[in-house]
């Protein structure tokens, strides 16, 4: 018996293009996340997103947030499926963006008033505070935070009022060791904590975040038969890497198989190519 | 310790940059006292001319009539250029906006003429003019500060899933508005600076301005000089009770900046 299966659709792309006047930044991405079931497992899934610096990673970031519409394409999320609105996906940007004029508390409170009353809003913002490991700095503003608590409460802030979906661009950039487990252990906690919690992770890390993932997108230009680029980045379907059928999903410890080495140096011949 | 005074971005101990202000006034008072220039009144003459004002020409009272009027024109010009610069937020408005900003180069004399012909009583003449003087010069700012909103602040409320309404409310009017208290403290100057003109057109009510004309008028450099640190002394006040008022309201805001 195969060790996972798929069911419904949790995030749908179809055709997207995307042109700042004129200039094709991207062109025909047609992607799908679907819930990947594993027996007597909550198996959340994680995407991992690359792509070289500039190419568009963030624009179709804002794109499948619903903070931009595409110029053609449509995106759709939730079950049953429909176009996504500002709100249905989180996204915790490259800054770890807080309101700067509110404590931490307020920070999570006015995110969990979206979904719940004052009551239960506090109450779940107390389990966030003591799950993020940010309880003692709840009366603290967020220039007075670490990055990496200000980090944490930003990924805590998009999880209490987004629904499954959450867009991590760059987590582990200027982090330490430390941090950056501590970050996957926050991720891997996210997404078995529910079956339809979907992390996209957008980074240039590319053994952490291949490690963590099911899923990898490479965006890049397309080649034409005369090998020239097309303009606008796409990702090709070659450039869609399912790791749970190649057998390198959920594995600890998977950093040392020699496939996972592998995989992480076709990786890079990709990007540089591209 | 005292090197730090000449290292650049040094920090230096309170009581060590307290010290060093003490020295650099008592170094002017003493220069002013023992090297007076031709044409400068001495020390011990403006000392006497602040009293003589005090007691005899109602200096206090005068102020008082002038902090006032400047504090409700300020009140005024507040309210109107908060309006005015929130309303950018709707294209339909921002040429208001700009016109606004821009009249900050009409000439002061034109316009109390021209209020004066609008308007009947003198002191409606002076508010509205002084009101229309800040409210120029607080649009310029409170608009600079609503421009300095990121692409990335206004996505992060969307992201939480606020309305376009409620991400300006929450970005825009509640996180700028120990910004908007900033701007607010560094215009209030201008109204000093239009109400001693607008009190000598207007001299029914008195005022700091017209006191100080009259000195200006008869040649009396000492009560010009008295005055006029007067209004350095209430405008420095002033400053500091607006950042005790930020650093109060606003305890945020001064986290991120330098020390």
């Amino acid at each position: 018996m195969a060790d996972h299966s798929y069911k419904e659709p949790i995030l749908t792309l179809r055709d997207i293009s995307m042109q700042f006047g004129g200039e094709v930044v991207l062109r025909d991405i047609s992607l799908d996340v679907l819930d990947v079931v594993r027996p007597g497992v909550n198996q959340g899934q994680v995407v991992g997103f690359y792509g070289r610096s500039g190419i568009g990673k963030s624009v179709l970031c804002r794109i499948i947030a619903g903070l931009l519409p595409p110029t053609t394409g449509t995106v759709q999320v939730a079950n049953p499926q429909r176009p996504v609105c500002p709100g249905d996906v989180g996204f915790v940007q490259q800054r770890y963006p807080l309101f700067n004029h509110r404590t931490l508390l307020d920070n999570l409170l006015v995110a969990a008033q979206r979904k719940h009353a004052l009551t239960e809003a506090k109450v779940k913002v107390e389990d966030f505070l003591a799950r993020f490991d940010l309880a003692q700095h709840r009366r603290k503003y967020p220039a007075q935070l670490s990055g990496g608590q200000r980090q944490r409460a930003a990924i805590a802030q998009q999880l209490l009022c987004s629904e499954h979906l959450i867009i991590l661009d760059e987590p582990f950039s200027g982090l330490d060791i430390a941090m950056i487990d501590e970050v996957k252990k926050i991720i891997i906690e996210v997404t078995t904590s529910n079956e339809l919690n979907t992390v996209v992770i957008v980074s240039h890390d590319l053994a952490t975040t291949t490690a963590l993932s099911d899923t990898l997108w490479l965006l890049g230009p397309e080649r034409d038969a005369a090998g020239q680029c097309i303009t606008g980045a796409t990702i090709t379907k070659n450039h869609q890497y399912n790791l749970a059928e190649m057998g390198l999903a959920w594995q600890p410890g998977i950093q040392a198989k020699p496939e996972f080495v592998q995989l992480i140096e076709h990786l890079k011949d990709e990007i540089r190519k591209s | 310790m005292l090197k730090d005074l000449f290292v650049p971005n040094a920090k230096p101990r309170p009581s060590v940059f307290l010290t060093m202000v003490g020295c650099q006034v008592l170094f002017l008072l003493l220069l002013w006292l023992f090297y007076p220039l031709q044409l400068f009144p001495t020390l011990g003459e403006v000392g006497t001319s602040f009293k003589d004002l005090v007691t005899t020409q109602g200096l206090i009272q005068e102020l008082w009539a002038s902090l006032t009027t400047a504090l409700g024109a300020l009140g005024i010009a507040t309210v109107l250029a908060l309006g005015i610069s929130y309303l950018t937020a709707l294209p339909f408005f921002r040429p208001i906006a700009y016109a606004a900003s821009k009249m900050r180069y009409l000439t002061l004399t034109g316009l109390t003429f021209f209020m004066a012909l609008l308007l009947s009583s003198g002191h409606q003449v002076k508010l509205s003019v002084l009101v229309f003087g800040a409210t120029v010069y607080l649009v310029t700012g409170m608009t600079s500060a609503i421009l300095t909103t990121t692409q990335e602040e206004m996505d992060h409320a969307r992201t939480l899933g606020m309305s376009e309404w409620r991400s300006f409310y929450e970005v825009v009017v509640l996180g700028k508005l120990d910004e908007m208290l900033e701007v607010v403290r560094q215009n209030f100057a201008i109204i000093w600076t239009m109400i001693t003109l607008v009190e000598t057109l207007y001299q029914s009510e008195g005022g700091i301005g017209l006191l100080l004309y009259k000195q200006n008028r008869y040649l009396h450099l000492a009560g010009v000089v008295a005055i006029q640190l007067v209004i350095l002394a209430t405008g420095a006040a002033q400053d500091y009770l607006f950042a005790f008022l930020r650093r109060l309201f606003f305890p945020y805001s001064e986290l991120s900046t330098a020390k």
